[in-house]
Order: C-alpha cells, then sequence, then structure tokens
C-alpha cells in the first residue's frame, strides 16, 4: 500500500486522534493519552504477528461459504407503521440531523 | 485532456439487492422498506441471484474478464442516508477487469472493472436545516463501470454515455427511471493534474459538467496557475462545478471482507450466461459480412433486432439483393403489425423464397407478404391494393403532363406519392404507396 | 424448583444475581413445554434488546432471532433476556451498562462473559437452558466459571439472524445448561438451514448418533501459564478420561500463539464496522439536537452512550483496517486464521479431539478484575479464542472445584460439524463426574 508501515511501538497521538475522528468518537485529551498507551499496549503484543507464514486461500468465512443466493422475488414482511414505530419520523421520512 | 467516468446503474430487478424489498411504485416514503435495508440490529444480508446475472451480463457485454471467485466488501462512511454506516460493495475481488468498449465500433475505450454495489437511501433538507431520510432506495443494486482515462472531450464522453446506456438497455433491459438515474462521477484532467466530479444525475449533466470543468482548468492554467487535485460537485441550476470541503469527502472507507454473504463461484456461474449482440454491433457485423450500405443496416437494426436476423435469413435463403430489396420496403412497411401478432417468420420467408424462383411476380409477393403479415385476408388486400391502383391510375390520367415529367425526371413522380398520401390518409404505408405508384408510372411508360 | 417456582422467585433472584435485564412478570408457565433464557444480543419482539449497552436502549426488534423462535416453536417460554459484556466486549461481564451477574459460588466474584448472565441462570434455576453467544470465548468462559456445561457448535451450524453482530465471522450461538441432555436436545433445534442467513445455508445435516471421543491431544502450549488450581483440576480430569479408555497424547502446536492476535484483529476489525450504525437515529437512542451537522451529531451520541472497552475495541478495529495498516494486520489476520485452521486438520487426521483447561484461573473477584489493563483482560482468553478462531465446535465440561470450591472447566474442541462427538462426551462425563449445584440465596 501506499504509506508507509507504522512501527507498532510508536503509536502516537495523532494516528489515534485520526482514528478518533474516522470512527466518530470524540476523546478528551485525557482519553487520547490514555487509549494511545492501551492501543500501543495491545498492539505491541500483536507484533508477533509478523513472524506467522502466510496463506494463499481465500478466507472470508472460517468454514466455505459460497453461492448461497435467493430468487428475484419481491415480497414484503413487516408494515411500514411496525417498522418506523420507535423512529422520529415526518410525513413518513425519518428525521435525521443536518447534511451541512 | 483526458476524461475518465465511473458510471454508476441501477440494476432493472423486481427485489432488492440484499433483501426481498420491491424496487418499483413506493406509494410513500420508506414504505419499502424492511429489517435489512433499514440497518436494524440483528438483519442480515441475502445475495439476489438477478443482480448476479445482471452484473454478468453487462460485464460480458463490455468484454470484461470475468472472476473466477468473487465476493463482497464492507466500505465504512457516515452519512444520514447510510442505514448501517456501511455500505456492501466489491473492493479487490470485483465480477469483471479489464474489459474494452467500442465508441461508435472504432474507438477502444478501456473498461478498468466493473462491480456490484449497493445504492444508500435519499435524504432532503428540512427548513431548519436537519434531513428527512427515505430509506426506499436503500438497498437496490447498482452496477458501477469504471473506465481508464480514455475519453478526450465532454462530448465524445456524453456519446460513449448514450451508447453504453442503448446497450445496457438492449442488454438488460433498462426502466425509464433507471435510464434517467444513471450516476457519474467524472474524472477530468486538462493538464497533468484531475479532478473528480461526484455523484452526476443524467447524461446531459454529465457533460455539462465535464464542459465547465475543462474550460475552468484552461482558465487557471492559462493564467499560470496549478490545479489541485480535489473532489468536487455539480450544481444543477447554475450549471457550475464547486469544490466540496476536503473534510466531508476524505474518508478512510476501511475495507473488510463481507462475511454475512460468503463467496461466489462467478466463473462457472458465468459459462451459462449468454447475452444478445448490441445493436450497433449488429449493424457493423451486417454491413461488413454482407457487403450492403451501413446506412441501410442501421435502418434495419433500427426498426428492429428481430428485423435485421430475418434479413440475414432471407438472404441464406435466397440471395443478398433479393433479402435487402424486400426487407427494406414491404416486410418493414408492414413489421409493426407483424411484430405484435406474435406469429412465425416462416409465411415471410415461404413468400420472397417463391418470388425469387419466379414462381410468383413481385405484385403477387407483395400482396401475399402484407396479407400475412396483417392478417388481412387476401381478397381484402388485393381490394385495398386495387383501390389504391384505382386511386393512383385516376391520378395519372387526370395528370397526363406527369407522365410526360416523368420520362425526364424520375423525382415527378414524388408529385403523385404526395397526393395519394394525403389522399389516403395513412391508410396506406408509404413503402407501399412508393412502390405502387412506381410500378404504375413504370407500366404506363 | 418447579417451573412455577422458578417465575414466582424470578424478581428477587434477579436483585441477587442481576442474571436478568429484562425478565418476565408472568408467574405462570402456561403450557410452556420448558423455560429458556437468551443473551441479551438476540432480538426478541416482547423484550426490549440492548446488548449491554445504553446506545440500544428502547430498542424493540421487531422479529425474534430464529434460535429464539424455533425454541419457542419446540414449546419453550422466554423468560429474560441476559446480563453481558457491551456488544460481546469482555470477558467478565463487567463492561455491562446494566447489571453484572454475580457468580452463584462466590457473589464477590465474576460470572465471566460475555454469557455472564446466561451462565448464571443455567447454573441457578433447575432445569433450565440459555442461548449463548461466543466469538472468542463468550460461551465457555463463563460456564467454566459458574461450572455448567456450555456447547458451541460450528460457525454456520446455528442461524445468525436477529444476532446483533460483534464480529460476523466468528460469532456463534450456543448453549448454556447444567444438565448436558439439554444440549442434546436443543441443538437439533436451534441449528438447520435458515433462508434469512446465508451462513447457515452450506451445513452437512446435524446428526446426533452417539460418536465418541476416543483420542485426544492436549497442546503443551495450553498447560502453561495456568494457575495451579486449575492445573490441578484439569489433571484430575485427564485421568477420569483415561479411566474412560480415552487416549490422552501431549502435542505442539506452535500455531497457536498467533491465535489470539488474529482473533482480535479480525474481530475488532468486524466490530468496529457493525457498529458504525449507532449514530442516534432509526433505533435505540435518538434523541439528540438535529441541527447539530451529521458529524459532530453522530461523534457527540457514539461518544456519550458507548462504554470504555466499546470504544478501545471501536478505536483497535478501525486503525487494524485503515489503509497503511491493512495489509500488517487485517490482511495478515485473515491469512493466519487459515493456517490455525490447517492446523487443528493436521491434530484431528490422528485424534478424535484437542483437550485444553477453558480458562487459565477460576472466576477472579471484581475488585481484582478492575486493575487489569485491557491487553491483560485480552490475555486471558487465549484457550478459547483458537477454536472460535477457526469455527471449530468446542465444549465446556465442569471437571473440577478448587479449595474455595469455585469451578474449574476443560474445554473439548472437535473437528467442523463434529458436534456429536461432543454431546456424547457431555453426556457421558455427566455420568461420573458430580455437577455441584450452587447454593442460591434467594
Amino acid at each position: 500500500m501506499g504509506a508507509p508501515v507504522v512501527r507498532a511501538t510508536s503509536m502516537d497521538r495523532d494516528i489515534v486522534a485520526k482514528v478518533a475522528k474516522t470512527a466518530h468518537l470524540t476523546l478528551t485529551d485525557a482519553e487520547l493519552d490514555r487509549y494511545s498507551r492501551d492501543l500501543r499496549e495491545i498492539l505491541d503484543y500483536f507484533r508477533v504477528l509478523d513472524e506467522a507464514p502466510n496463506h494463499t486461500g481465500v478466507g472470508v468465512n472460517p468454514v466455505e461459504i459460497a453461492d448461497v443466493l435467493r430468487d428475484d422475488v419481491p415480497r414484503q414482511e413487516f408494515s411500514s407503521e411496525d417498522l418506523l414505530k420507535d423512529m422520529k419520523t415526518y410525513k413518513n421520512y425519518i428525521r435525521g440531523p443536518k447534511l451541512s | 485532456m483526458k476524461i475518465g467516468l465511473e458510471v454508476h446503474v441501477q440494476l432493472p430487478t423486481k427485489s432488492k439487492m440484499f433483501c426481498p424489498c420491491p424496487t418499483t411504485d413506493a406509494p410513500a416514503p420508506n414504505t419499502h422498506v424492511c429489517p435489512t435495508c433499514l440497518g436494524m440490529p440483528g438483519s442480515r444480508p441475502v445475495l439476489n441471484r438477478q443482480v448476479l446475472v445482471y452484473g454478468i451480463m453487462l460485464a460480458k457485454m463490455l468484454n470484461c474478464t470475468i472472476a473466477d471467485t468473487t465476493w463482497f466488501s464492507r466500505k465504512t462512511y457516515f452519512y444520514p442516508d447510510m442505514s448501517k454506516s456501511v455500505q456492501i460493495t466489491q473492493y479487490d475481488h470485483p465480477i469483471g477487469i479489464k474489459g474494452v468498449y467500442y465508441l461508435n465500433g472504432r474507438k477502444p475505450i478501456r473498461i478498468t472493472r466493473i462491480h456490484l454495489e449497493e445504492d444508500p437511501g435519499k435524504t432532503k433538507r428540512t427548513a431548519d436545516m436537519s434531513s428527512l431520510v427515505d430509506y426506499n432506495r436503500s438497498g437496490i443494486p447498482l452496477a458501477e463501470i469504471v473506465t481508464e482515462p480514455d475519453l478526450a472531450t465532454p462530448a465524445e464522453a456524453r456519446e460513449f454515455l448514450t451508447q453504453l446506456v442503448t446497450d445496457i438497455k438492449h442488454t438488460i433491459d433498462l426502466p425509464e427511471s433507471g435510464e434517467r438515474s444513471i450516476r457519474c462521477d467524472c474524472n477530468i484532467s486538462v493538464g497533468k493534474e484531475r479532478c473528480e466530479v461526484k455523484n452526476v444525475t443524467g447524461l446531459k449533466n454529465a457533460e455539462r459538467a465535464l464542459t465547465y470543468e475543462m474550460v475552468r482548468q484552461v482558465k487557471v492554467l492559462k493564467a499560470g496557475g496549478k490545479i489541485d487535485r480535489e473532489t468536487r460537485a455539480f450544481d444543477e441550476t447554475r450549471g457550475v462545478t464547486y469544490s466540496v470541503r476536503k473534510k466531508e469527502m476524505e474518508s478512510d472507507y476501511g475495507y473488510i471482507d463481507e462475511p454475512d454473504l460468503g463467496i461466489f463461484h462467478v466463473g462457472k456461474f458465468a459459462e451459462n450466461i449468454k447475452i444478445k449482440e448490441s445493436p450497433l454491433n449488429m449493424t457493423l457485423r451486417l454491413a461488413k459480412q454482407y457487403s450492403i450500405d451501413e446506412a441501410k443496416a442501421k435502418q434495419l437494426v433500427a426498426t428492429s433486432t428481430d428485423l435485421a436476423a430475418l434479413f440475414e435469413e432471407l438472404a441464406q435463403a435466397t440471395d443478398i439483393p433479393t433479402a435487402l430489396t424486400w426487407s427494406t420496403s414491404t416486410v418493414t412497411a408492414n413489421w409493426k403489425a407483424f411484430a405484435a401478432r406474435q406469429i412465425p417468420t416462416a409465411g415471410i420467408i415461404d413468400a420472397v423464397k417463391k418470388l425469387h424462383a419466379g414462381k410468383i411476380t413481385d405484385t403477387e409477393c407483395t400482396l401475399e407478404l402484407k396479407s400475412y403479415m396483417t392478417g388481412q385476408s387476401a381478397a381484402a388486400t388485393q381490394a385495398a391494393s386495387a383501390d389504391l391502383d384505382t386511386l393512383i391510375g385516376k391520378y395519372l390520367d387526370e395528370h397526363p403532363e406527369i407522365l410526360a415529367d416523368c420520362k425526364k425526371n424520375v423525382r415527378a413522380a414524388n408529385r403523385v406519392i404526395g397526393y395519394i398520401m394525403t389522399q389516403t390518409g395513412g391508410s396506406y404505408s408509404s413503402a407501399e404507396v412508393v412502390a405502387s405508384v412506381n410500378g404504375a408510372i413504370r407500366k404506363r411508360l | 424448583m418447579t417451573d412455577a417456582d422458578t417465575l414466582a422467585g424470578l424478581k428477587r433472584l434477579n436483585n441477587t444475581y442481576q442474571m436478568f435485564h429484562a425478565f418476565t412478570a408472568d408467574t405462570d408457565p402456561g403450557d410452556a413445554v420448558f423455560l429458556f433464557s437468551a443473551k441479551d444480543n438476540l432480538t426478541s419482539k416482547d423484550f426490549e434488546t440492548c446488548c449491554g449497552s445504553r446506545i440500544l436502549e428502547g430498542y424493540r426488534p421487531v422479529f425474534d432471532a430464529t434460535a429464539i423462535a424455533n425454541l419457542r416453536r419446540a414449546g419453550g417460554k422466554l423468560i429474560g433476556k441476559t446480563n453481558m459484556d457491551e456488544f460481546g466486549f469482555g470477558t467478565f461481564s463487567t463492561n455491562s451498562a446494566f447489571g453484572v451477574p454475580k457468580n452463584p459460588f462466590d457473589r464477590e466474584r465474576s460470572c465471566g462473559g460475555s454469557s455472564g448472565g446466561s451462565a448464571c441462570a443455567a447454573a441457578i434455576l433447575d432445569g433450565h437452558v440459555s442461548l449463548g453467544v461466543s466469538t472468542g470465548g463468550s460461551v465457555c468462559c463463563p460456564a467454566s466459571f459458574c461450572g455448567v456445561y456450555g456447547l458451541v457448535p460450528t460457525y454456520g451450524r446455528v442461524s445468525r439472524y436477529g444476532l446483533i453482530d460483534y464480529g460476523n465471522s466468528l460469532d456463534k450461538i450456543g448453549l448454556l445448561a447444567r444438565d448436558p441432555a439439554k444440549l442434546k436436545q436443543y441443538l437439533p433445534v436451534i441449528a438447520g438451514k435458515d433462508p434469512h442467513d446465508p451462513t447457515s445455508a452450506c451445513q452437512p445435516p446435524l446428526e446426533l448418533k452417539g460418536a465418541k471421543i476416543r483420542s485426544v491431544a492436549v497442546p503443551q502450549e495450553a498447560v502453561e501459564g495456568i494457575s495451579t488450581d486449575v492445573k490441578n483440576a484439569f489433571e484430575n480430569g485427564l485421568e477420569t478420561l483415561r479411566s474412560l479408555d480415552v487416549d490422552v497424547e501431549y502435542v505442539d502446536v506452535p500455531e497457536l500463539r498467533y491465535a489470539m492476535p488474529a482473533y482480535y484483529i479480525l474481530a475488532t476489525s468486524e466490530a468496529s464496522t457493525n457498529l458504525a450504525r449507532y449514530c442516534g437515529m432509526r433505533y435505540g437512542r435518538q434523541d439528540g439536537d438535529y441541527t447539530l451537522g451529521f458529524d459532530a451529531y453522530f461523534s457527540s451520541f457514539r461518544t456519550d452512550y458507548f462504554g470504555d472497552e466499546a470504544k478501545r475495541r471501536i478505536l483497535l478495529g478501525t486503525y487494524t483496517r485503515m489503509e497503511g495498516f491493512r495489509d500488517r494486520y487485517y490482511a495478515k489476520a485473515l491469512q493466519v486464521r487459515m493456517d490455525v485452521i490447517d492446523a487443528y486438520k493436521r491434530i484431528f487426521a490422528g485424534h478424535d479431539a484437542v483437550l485444553t483447561p477453558t480458562m487459565p484461573f477460576v472466576s477472579p473477584k471484581f475488585a481484582d478484575i478492575s486493575q487489569m489493563s485491557a491487553v491483560e483482560t485480552y490475555k486471558t482468553d487465549f484457550l478459547t479464542v483458537p477454536p472460535n478462531l477457526a469455527g471449530t465446535p468446542h465444549l465446556n465440561c465442569p471437571c473440577g472445584y478448587n479449595a474455595a470450591g469455585l469451578p474449574v472447566g476443560m474445554q473439548f474442541v472437535t473437528d467442523h460439524w463434529q458436534e456429536d462427538k461432543l454431546v456424547t462426551m457431555a453426556a457421558e462425563w455427566n455420568k461420573i463426574f458430580n455437577v455441584r449445584v450452587p447454593e442460591v440465596k434467594a
């Protein structure tokens, strides 16, 4: 890939801040420090994976799950009222935050 | 200048990609929804077979190499129209790659890849700027076709899209709504750096957006400036592209495999899927294979590819000139009526064969064809034809100077044709009138 | 305790043990054939389903999970939804935003996790069976700490329709019960192909015909780094097996040391995408300020309502699949999983099962748990993670009690689709091993 591989022990605050933003979590400075420390320890523990041999199979599921398809037949099991019952709606639209 | 397109086409399935919700004619917002397309916790996707079939058909149409095995991936990003904040799409194992598509049968446009993915819902803004979301569209299947930057101008890009849509319509069919909702991400570079204009709806807007962007880039470069590689959007009303704040568009999608669906052995699956020859390819092939005028081939194909196929049968059964003459005149004239009746072509082939063998005359052949194709009895056809002949004869008798004109200039017959067409008010096809008038004049001269 | 007794005393029991988040007010079993409970990450129409998280408070699913629906159809009455670590993130059920279940053998200790509430219910309610879910060990760990049988079928054996996802290539619905006959009775009820879940569609038929485990392989790696009381109980268990004519052989499985990192990478990568949908719209809590821009709206919600461990795992899982890190972590973990599966297949070519202790220690005190760092907690799963990563079926059998009377469990792992051998072993084991019933304080 394009970006350089970052050594597990240099899990700096900037990276964690970027990760938090991508994941839509707001962290205080103290939390940023704490989670950075945690992630650093955890990723350090993960380093052993670098020694593991490669494998060339297809590993999407641990057992083979293949060619499962359904027929193109329209069907509705639930009513719109039922599905929307606990949602914030307006004229059957679902409400959401500003699109900015 | 280089232009590349990422074209999103809605596939015309009856139910959605991962759930059985209907895809058309929703009575109101959020009425064609279910736990799966609403992303409700505990729901699970199941792939619609027809999506895979259409995907393979388009991949074949684009001459792509079809993957042996394909599967789906998760693209994670946050937006109110994303019911699970994840779009199920294809990342590193799309159904087709490395295709090529010939613009007007000549210029090759390389197809990088074609993959399948689901559509998100639709949002609109309210007065107070919060959003209203309709998830009826959430989960509708899309094919995304990505081209290399082989298109040279905005006009050429539009031509490409027009041709592509015609071919897609012919290969898998496409409803009006599907056609209108073709969406493109347009990539254009006048100099070295390219800009992407995202989410442009419709062919006309694609050309407008590309044209505006081209002009903008040229202006910047001419003034000695630099183009920044960036993502832009197109304002339909004002006809301009504008930069979208980086923050909004820059997302690390963090692709992972989608385990809920498993893998698909599409290589094997594709072996049993055949596609129809596209109209363009057929036109070119007919012109070449039978050494006929491309315009005539186009006329046949444009009326109906079935008619063009019949021309081929007639060419085998008789010869090319005979097949061509009769296909383009009487058979074309009565095609609409014939197609509606859904009867075999054998009757047409028999008539022309008899003519070719000298067993019947031109006139008799015309009558037999018309009668067979329209279902009008031979007698009625004959009578109608006789009526027409009488009308023509009457007019020629009343205007003897026309015959004299015709000796000098064959186009004088047009006066007769025009008159008869007006008099008969469409009861006879123009092809028939022309044939009859020319025949009558020939006889008198 | 009859079923009626159970229902009558449910509220008081729950006050003491906190096994249920939501439970029935019915005191009459009616025409129910049996009572069961289910972990609160399985959707139920008649109980709020929260996955131990505040962000899903108020979520009332419109459909029952297939496993629950099937048990109901077989005459079961769902009496409650059990407490768990938020979204399955945990080993001690202490990451629950609601009640934390108390170990029936010592209420200052954990029930294990993340299906802690289910194990607790199975241990103290007579004739009970509970549905749990295992991603990295969340059925066998609590089964071990609470001294009950826990069965995790092969990945794909039981439909996950209605299971609120943690890791889609790792989650499996399982059974916990004090009486192993319940495993044999209810596995066929919850197993089977379900058109709602493609991953359940490729299973061979489930046949419970009494196939036996005649030989087990014990990885050397599995008996290092475990406490003395676990070691002693485990070795007693091995002796008992030898007396049942089961062959026991120690083996080396070096691949096992890669299993833990690979598991945590795949699980958190998948989890971080599964949890992206929780953003204050459509289900659960939706009471935020819509005039905030969507990024701010989503962020504030998730920050306010996700617990600490959930945030940590989301951060970790987002990182491991980010551009620039994805190859080293996510893509590598996928490969390692295949390697671990190959390693198991090699062992199964010569043995019926792999056998290890289930957990490296007995149930810890809550006070001690609060001192553990994140990575220390993760490392305690090293025995349950390998079969979970490989998707192989596995079983916790209670095999002893330490000096303080706390349960110790051992874990049998068989090849894919061979639940039969585990079900038989549980039945045979129970004939000679006395599973203690905890003294219930009402």
